[in-house]
Parts: structure tokens; C-alpha cells; sequence
């Protein structure tokens, strides 16, 4: 490809956390507690200005040549099988280093003051380092192994955290099912790269890396005829991580962790890796229409689909957790028509405002002593004012209204969907937009306004978070106000510097509206100017209007208090109120096609049949009885009854004289 | 009707199963013995019955060495017996039991 | 002549077998014996055997024999066969076994073509005390002498054991 500069810097941005990390977990007892906490926080924060300056080196490169690389060795060399211990960053990758070291550092502060009661607070920071070192292993790593190697970490990492206080046990099971989820995914993952290397592999030439981004991109051609099976296998493995329908089960259950995980896992950074990792794999995906429409069907479906579960939900954080699952689904269908820096773009804006969020809702929880529930929150916004304006801020934001990031980001994935022809992604889009503006203000007015409905003992002790848990709140919220202004849009007279500082990635990936012109750079800018901006006008002052309504209808609802909401619950008997809230009974489905069959097949054939049966009946005892069997026919020969010698000697003598007799 | 070698050898046959069949059965060691020794008879019967046959002499001297071997092994064999008779006051082969593991 | 005498002294010699094995008394079991072993002289004597079957009178009825006899009479008491299990009806068919096997052994040496009749008539002489003699002391002469050596160890070893360790004469 292009040239490249070597950076050593790479190495350290994903390995300080490492290090934070065997620091922390090695010497767990005996540092101070408040020494942990700021480690764990430096650590992140050398990763972040390591990000920044490689950024910045970036930068001043020409676009063409946009890429560090730093490879610390060969893992492993087999012949045409190569594959390298190496870290890459490119424009994409560069975003993604920034966004995860950032917001990582901001919720690295955050739980300072949030974890501080806790007594694992050392342990808290050892896995949230490790955490940091694994997503950054997956976003700049420069082959597909070294991504899947982070992709399995940062699973194992919310297995970790999500199950922090493994006391409880609903905790430890919802660890459990993160992680079991997960690995359904990623067998198909680690399908999709059989699959590549089986293709591959034979048409290497010496001293490619088989997995490497840049042998598997000049080799698309070769993986053409495979390319929708691959992509369907790794698009597999991107729901399981990413949350997407048929395996996001685990996201609202991952709720049982700690807040600061939540922000920072579930909704910042963990949960977007498949949707990287598609965008990284672009010119696969490209290849074969039938992946993207599935990839992009499957994200409108979940959009919709989880944003309809919100609207009822209790407990603040599954508000936002099925929030984070649905626009989840909007990075994949921008993805699915084609619009990778689009999907990207989001990741970021959601990043900011959906950690804002969870923060907020953290600090919430802090200062209702733990409760979660909406249902006795209320009137929040005197006691607590800057996580309510903060808070007000990501709702904005997440709504998508303008001039705030969520806009920018939503705004341009309705549009690309709706331009790439398919109308239907694009009003099942919009439909969840509006409702996902309801379900916020809903949580809004639930939790910030009106009276307080919480026992005495509670509301006395309802008090502002310290400075460290406020203090990330502001920056996020000052992010999520301006963050998506670098995306302002050409038609809108902005640059579309994003869109454009992401056009090495994904040169000859737009999907279908760019058909012709794969250009790199600048001719992109003059693709664009050629459209009639009339429909995004158009298309764009729907979204807002239909953002504002949402907002608008919510608040009506929730806070005068009109039958609205009680009327809505009560129809059809309640049907319809109790299937959003068992969550369409999903869970009870996989339940009874799953896991109970799956139970029942290990119980009555794995354990009683094999094991006990085969391997302990048969083998084990087996082999005892068999050498008892057989003891007992030679014990005969020693037992001194002379008899039986006797006749033993005249059956002897009369078998060898019938060998000699027959044999002459 | 001809005497054939054929008839000579059905009866060292029926001798030596009797004398076969007594040995496995019975639990009184002289007896046994003498069944051992009436099996030698049978045998002796046939090498005499196929030295007629191909009118060898050798077929005699070998009865002859049968004889000998018949006599040492009676004489090793009851003196064996008195011994344990002495030591166990019982010719029950049942009862002799000291060879079991 | 020759058919009626191997008939005959066949049949008793078979009977004085059969009689001796179902004896419950030693001593009855060893004079069937004597009877048996002469009856089975007769038969030598038939196959042209002369000198053979003087012998076997000589030695298995009138030497073995009387040994086996002497040793029964000493041993006073259990000659008789005695208490004790009879053999559980299962166990025949094991017991038939290597009877079985030995009659599927003749048999099947029967059923092969083969000279049947002793048509050759014999040598002048043969079976004689001098026919054997030459033999014995020329062409079998070392079986003649290891024999020997055989009853010599025999002898010995016979002492040995009657006499008990004690009183050997060399010790």
C-alpha cells in the first residue's frame, strides 16, 4: 500500500493500561487506596495524549499516506501462515483511540468518586485498565487476529466487571450470560475467519500476513465468491458484541454492573466494536449486497425493537441499556447502506452522550442511596441541578436535536438510508427516533421532576455528587453539545470534516449511492456537491420536528399527569403494556428452545449416558470387571484341587493330540 | 469275521477313555494310579497292534521301555503317597489342598 | 481262532477296565486290575507278541501290581473312597470333554483309507524272545541302556522318599 511511518508511540497507548493493570492487580493490597485510583487514571490518561500526538502526527501527514505502524514481533510464522504482533493506526483507527482513551480517562475520574466506598475499589481499576488495554488492542490492532484477541478481552472484561460484586448471585449470572452470549457470536466470528484463511491462505505470496488489514484488503477480489458466508459469519459475531438482535440479550442483564461500567462498556466503547469492526472490514462487506441488507435490516429491526421495549422499563439504567441497543442498531444500519463514516460518526456522538448518561444516571443512583427505580424518584432537578442540566444536555443530544451531536450523527444515517432507496430502513428509522425522544423525556420527567416519591430516609440523604463525578458529567456534556459539529454537514454549509478525515478508510465503500467514482480525498467533497440537497433539507427538518414532538409528547405525559400513560398501559387488558415490559418474553423464548433442551441433553445424555454410563460404567468399572473376569478364570489354575488338574492335564494331552492328529 | 488293525485300535481306545475317565473322576489317589497305569495298557496295545501291522520289532522294545517307565513311575509315585499319608493320614485327593494360593 | 480270542479276551479286558474304575474298594479296584492286565496279555499274545505278553504278566501283573497291593494294605484305613461331594451333574459335560476329543481323534484316523487287514503274513520268528532280544541289545541299545539308568534313578529316588531324609544310608 501507500508508505507509512513507524511509531513506536502505538505500543504504549495500548500497553500503559497494561501495565496500570499488573500494577494494580499485583500489588492490590498494599498500595493506599487513593494511589490505585489515580494510577489506573494516569495510565489511561498516557494512553490518551499517546492518542492525541499520534493524532496529531496523523494529521499532518498527506491523506494517502495516513498510517502508523508498529509491529513488536512475529506471533506466528508458518510458512504462507503469517501473522504479526502488531498495532496500526489509521484515520479510523485514530478515531477510535481517541474516543475510548477520552471518554475512558473521564469515567477513569469519574469512579474515583463513585467507587470510593467500595472495597474493591484497587480490583475495580485493575479491570478497568485491563479493559482499556484490550479495546485498544481491538481498535489498533493491524490484523484481524490481533482485533480478535481484543475483542475476546474486552468480553472477558465485562464478564469481570459486570459480575464485580459477585456476592449476589443475579450479578454473577449476569456475567455469566454476557459472556456465554458473547461466544455464541463469536464462533461465528471465528468462522468467518476460518473462512478467510481458507480461501486465502493457498494464494499468499511469502510475507504476507494472512489476517492483516492491508493483505486482506488487496487480496478482496480473492474473497469475493466467499464473501457473503464471511460476512454473515462475522456479522454474527458483531451482534453478540454489539447487542443486535437475535443476541443483545445480555446488555440490560450487564446492568447489574457497577455504572461506571456500564458507560463505559455498554455504551461507549465494548458494544461498538463489531460496529468497527465492520466498518474496518468495509471493503469485505462491500463485496456482497446480501450481507449489507441483512446487516442493515437487522439494525432497523433491533432500532425499533428495543426502543419499543424502552418505553417501559423502571429501572433507569434498562432504560438506557435497551437506549444503547438501539442506537447500536442505527451504527449498523448506517454500516448496512453503506455509510461507514456515518456509522462511525455515531459511535463517537453516542459515546459522549450515552457515558453522559449513564454517569448522570450514576450519580443519581449515588445520591438516591442506591435505588434505581423511577418509580420513587422525582424532583431531582432542585437537589441535584448539574447532573439534571448535564443530564438535560445528553437527552438533547440522544433525541437529536439540533444543534446538539446526536443530530448531526442520527440526522445523516435517516438520510443515507433514506438515499440509498430503501425508504422502508428509513421510516422504520425515523419511527424509533421518535420514540426514543418519548422514552428520554419520559426518564427525564420521571426522575427530575415533579415531587420526590422516596421514603424520608432517602431523600434526606439526597445530595450533589463530589467534584470528581461532576466534573467528567460537564466535559460530556459540553462534547455532546458541540462534539458533532466536526460532522456539520455540506449541504448545511459545514465541510464535513468527519466524514472526510475517514475517506482512506473507506475509499470505495459508499455503498450504493457513489456507485461510480471511488475517489480518494478531496474528489469525494465534489461527489457531494453535486447532489440537490433539497430532499436532506427536507429530510432533516422531519427528524427535528419529529425529535421535538417526541420530546414535547413525553413531557405532556408524564408530567401533568394526564390518563395518557394509564390509558396506553390498559390496553387490550394490559397486553401490550406487559409484553414491552417482559421485554417481548425473548428471554423465557430462549429459555425454552435453549437452554432447557440444552440442560436436559447434557443432563440425560452427557452426564447420565456418557459419563456416568460410558466413561464410568463402561471403562472405569468396566475394566475392573474385566480384569476381575478374567482373574477369575486363572485363579482356577492355582487352586490346589487336584482333580481339576487332573482333568485340565487329560484335556491338555487330548488337544495336542488332536493338533497333531488333524495337522498331518 | 477279519480282525483288523481297526478293532485293535477301538479297544485301546474304549481302554484308555475308561482309564481317562476314571482318572478325572476318582478321589481316592491309588485308584487314580492304577487308572494312569491302565492307559499305559491301552497304549501299549496299540504300538503292539501296528508292529503286527508293518511286522516291526521296534514296536516291541517300545512296549518294553513303556514297561520300565510304567514301573519306576508306580514305584516314585506310591512311594510319594505313603509320605503324604504318613503326614496327612488321608489318600483323598480333595483333602490335599496344600498347593491352593 | 484269532477272532474268537481277541473277542473274548477284548470284551473282559474292556469289562475288567470298567469294573475297576467303578469300585468303591481299593483293593477290589486293583485285583479287577490283575485281571484286566491279564486279560490284556491274551491280546498280545494274539498280535503275535509272545515274549510281550509273558512280560506283561511277569512285570505289570506280578510286580506292579503287587506293588500297588502291598501299598494298599499298608494304608489301612481310607481305601475305601470315602465321604465327600458327588460330582454336581453340570460338570459331565466338561468331564466328557477330552473323552470327546479322543474319540474325535480316532475316529478320524479311522475314517482314513488304510491298510485294514494284517495281510502280511509275519516273519518266522517274530515276537519271539530272540526276535526281541537282537533288537533290544543291537539296534535299541541305547534305549535299552537308558532304561536302565531310568530304573536305576527310579530305585533311587523310591528309597529316598520311603525312607525319609533321616535315614539315607549315605547321609
Amino acid at each position: 500500500m501507500e508508505s507509512h511511518a513507524t511509531e513506536m508511540m502505538l505500543r504504549w497507548i495500548v500497553l500503559a493500561p497494561l501495565l496500570g493493570a499488573a500494577v494494580n492487580g499485583l500489588l492490590n493490597r498494599r498500595l493506599p487506596k487513593q494511589a490505585a485510583g489515580l494510577l489506573a487514571c494516569a495510565a489511561v490518561g498516557v494512553s490518551f495524549v499517546l492518542s492525541i500526538l499520534s493524532f496529531l502526527r496523523l494529521a499532518g501527514m498527506a491523506p494517502e499516506h495516513r498510517l502508523l505502524t508498529d509491529t513488536m514481533a512475529t506471533w506466528m510464522g508458518l510458512g504462507n501462515f503469517q501473522v504479526d504482533l502488531g498495532f496500526a493506526m489509521d484515520p479510523l483507527g485514530a478515531v477510535m483511540a481517541l474516543v475510548v482513551s477520552g471518554v475512558g480517562f473521564l469515567i477513569h475520574i469519574y469512579s474515583l468518586g463513585y467507587m470510593a466506598h467500595d472495597h474493591g475499589f484497587a480490583r475495580f481499576f485493575t479491570y478497568l485498565n485491563l479493559f482499556i488495554f484490550a479495546m485498544m488492542t481491538l481498535v489498533l490492532g493491524e490484523n484481524l487476529l490481533m482485533l480478535f484477541v481484543g475483542w475476546e478481552g474486552v468480553g472477558l472484561c465485562s464478564y469481570l466487571l459486570i459480575g464485580f460484586w459477585f456476592n449476589e448471585e443475579a450479578n454473577a449470572s449476569a456475567g455469566k450470560k454476557a459472556f456465554i452470549v458473547n461466544r455464541i457470536g463469536d464462533f461465528g466470528f471465528l468462522l468467518g475467519m476460518f473462512l478467510i484463511g481458507a480461501v486465502l491462505l493457498p494464494q499468499l505470496h511469502e510475507g504476507e500476513g494472512l489476517f492483516s488489514f492491508m493483505t486482506l484488503q488487496h487480496h478482496a477480489g480473492l474473497l469475493a465468491p466467499a464473501a457473503t458466508a464471511i460476512c454473515l459469519l462475522l456479522f454474527l459475531g458483531a451482534t453478540g458484541k454489539s447487542a443486535q438482535i437475535p443476541l443483545y440479550i445480555w446488555l440490560p442483564d450487564a446492568m447489574a454492573g457497577p455504572t461506571p461500567v456500564s458507560a463505559l462498556i455498554h455504551a461507549a466503547t465494548m458494544v461498538t466494536a463489531g460496529v468497527y469492526m465492520i466498518a474496518r472490514l468495509n471493503f469485505l462487506f462491500v463485496l456482497s449486497p446480501t450481507a449489507m441488507a441483512v446487516v442493515a435490516a437487522v439494525g432497523a429491526a433491533t432500532a425499533i425493537f428495543a426502543a419499543t421495549i424502552a418505553l417501559t422499563q423502571n429501572d433507569i439504567k434498562k432504560v438506557l441499556a435497551y437506549s444503547t441497543v438501539s442506537q447500536l442498531g442505527y451504527m449498523m444500519l448506517a454500516c448496512g447502506v453503506g455509510a461507514f463514516a456515518v456509522g462511525i460518526f455515531h459511535v463517537m456522538t453516542h459515546a459522549f452522550f450515552k457515558a453522559l448518561l449513564f454517569l448522570g444516571s450514576g450519580s443519581v443512583i449515588h445520591a438516591m442511596s442506591n435505588e434505581q427505580d423511577m418509580r420513587v424518584m422525582g424532583g431531582l432537578r432542585r437537589k441535584l441541578p448539574v447532573t439534571f442540566w448535564t443530564f438535560l444536555a445528553g437527552t438533547f443530544a440522544l433525541a437529536g436535536i439540533f444543534p446538539l451531536a446526536g443530530f448531526f450523527s442520527k440526522d445523516e444515517i435517516l438520510w443515507k438510508a433514506f438515499s440509498s432507496g430503501n425508504t422502508a430502513l428509513w421510516a422504520v428509522g425515523f419511527l424509533a427516533a421518535g420514540l426514543t425522544a418519548f422514552y428520554m423525556m419520559r426518564l427525564l420527567v420521571l426522575t427530575f421532576f415533579g415531587e420526590n416519591r422516596a421514603s424520608a430516609e432517602v431523600k434526606h440523604h439526597i445530595h450533589e455528587s463530589p467534584v470528581t463525578m461532576t466534573g467528567p458529567l460537564v466535559i460530556l456534556a459540553v462534547l455532546s453539545v458541540v462534539g458533532g459539529w466536526i460532522g456539520w454537514p455540506a449541504f448545511m454549509g459545514g465541510g464535513a470534516w468527519f466524514e472526510h478525515w475517514l475517506d482512506p478508510v473507506f475509499a470505495g465503500g459508499h455503498g450504493v449511492e457513489h456507485a461510480a467514482a471511488a475517489a480518494h480525498g478531496a474528489a469525494h467533497a465534489a461527489g457531494q456537491a453535486a447532489h440537490d440537497t433539497t430532499m436532506e433539507w427536507v429530510l432533516a427538518g422531519a427528524s427535528l420536528a419529529w425529535g421535538l414532538l417526541g420530546l414535547t409528547v413525553g413531557y405532556f405525559v408524564y408530567s401533568r399527569r394526564t390518563g395518557i400513560a394509564d390509558g396506553f398501559r390498559n390496553l387490550a387488558g394490559g397486553f401490550f403494556y406487559r409484553l414491552l415490559l417482559n421485554k417481548y418474553y425473548v428471554d423465557e423464548a430462549y429459555d425454552a428452545a435453549f437452554i432447557r433442551p440444552g440442560y436436559r441433553l447434557s443432563r440425560t445424555v452427557l452426564w447420565k449416558g456418557m459419563d456416568a454410563g460410558l466413561i464410568d460404567g463402561l471403562l472405569v468399572n468396566g475394566s475392573a470387571i474385566a480384569v476381575y473376569l478374567v482373574g477369575s478364570v486363572l485363579r482356577l489354575f492355582q487352586n490346589g484341587a487336584v482333580r481339576f488338574y487332573a482333568w485340565t492335564f487329560t484335556l491338555g494331552v487330548a488337544v495336542f493330540a488332536l493338533y497333531l492328529g488333524f495337522s498331518g | 469275521m477279519e480282525i483288523t488293525l481297526t478293532h485293535y485300535l477301538v479297544l485301546a481306545g474304549l481302554v484308555f477313555l475308561t482309564g481317562m475317565v476314571g482318572f478325572i473322576v476318582r478321589r481316592n489317589a491309588l485308584v487314580m494310579m492304577m487308572c494312569i497305569e491302565l492307559m499305559l495298557c491301552a497304549v501299549n496295545i496299540v504300538f503292539a497292534a501296528f508292529g503286527r501291522l508293518h511286522a516291526a520289532g521296534g514296536a516291541h522294545v517300545f512296549v518294553l521301555m513303556n514297561f520300565a517307565v510304567a514301573a519306576a513311575e508306580a514305584a516314585i509315585g506310591l512311594a510319594i503317597l505313603v509320605e503324604i499319608y504318613r503326614r496327612s493320614r488321608t489318600v483323598n485327593v480333595d483333602d490335599l489342598k496344600a498347593l491352593m494360593e | 481262532m484269532e477272532g474268537i480270542l481277541f473277542w473274548f479276551c477284548g470284551a473282559l479286558l474292556f469289562l475288567g477296565g470298567l469294573m475297576m474304575v467303578v469300585q468303591r474298594s481299593a483293593v477290589v479296584s486293583a485285583v479287577w486290575l490283575v485281571f484286566a492286565f491279564v486279560c490284556a496279555a491274551g491280546i498280545f499274545a494274539v498280535l503275535e507278541a509272545p515274549f510281550v505278553a509273558i512280560l506283561q504278566i511277569l512285570v505289570y501283573a506280578g510286580a506292579i501290581m503287587v506293588l500297588f497291593l502291598f501299598v494298599i494294605m499298608m494304608l489301612q484305613g481310607p481305601v475305601l473312597e470315602g465321604e465327600g461331594k458327588r460330582i454336581p451333574l453340570g460338570l459331565w459335560p466338561l468331564i466328557a470333554l477330552p473323552p470327546a476329543a479322543v474319540v474325535v481323534l480316532v475316529v478320524g484316523y479311522l475314517r482314513q483309507p488304510q491298510k485294514t487287514g494284517f495281510a502280511g503274513p509275519v516273519p518266522e520268528g517274530f515276537g519271539s524272545v530272540s526276535h526281541v532280544a537282537g533288537l533290544l541289545l543291537g539296534k535299541y541299545l541305547l534305549a535299552f541302556e537308558l532304561i536302565s539308568i531310568v530304573l536305576l534313578v527310579a530305585i533311587i529316588g523310591a528309597l529316598a522318599i520311603g525312607l525319609g531324609e533321616r535315614k539315607l544310608p549315605w547321609r
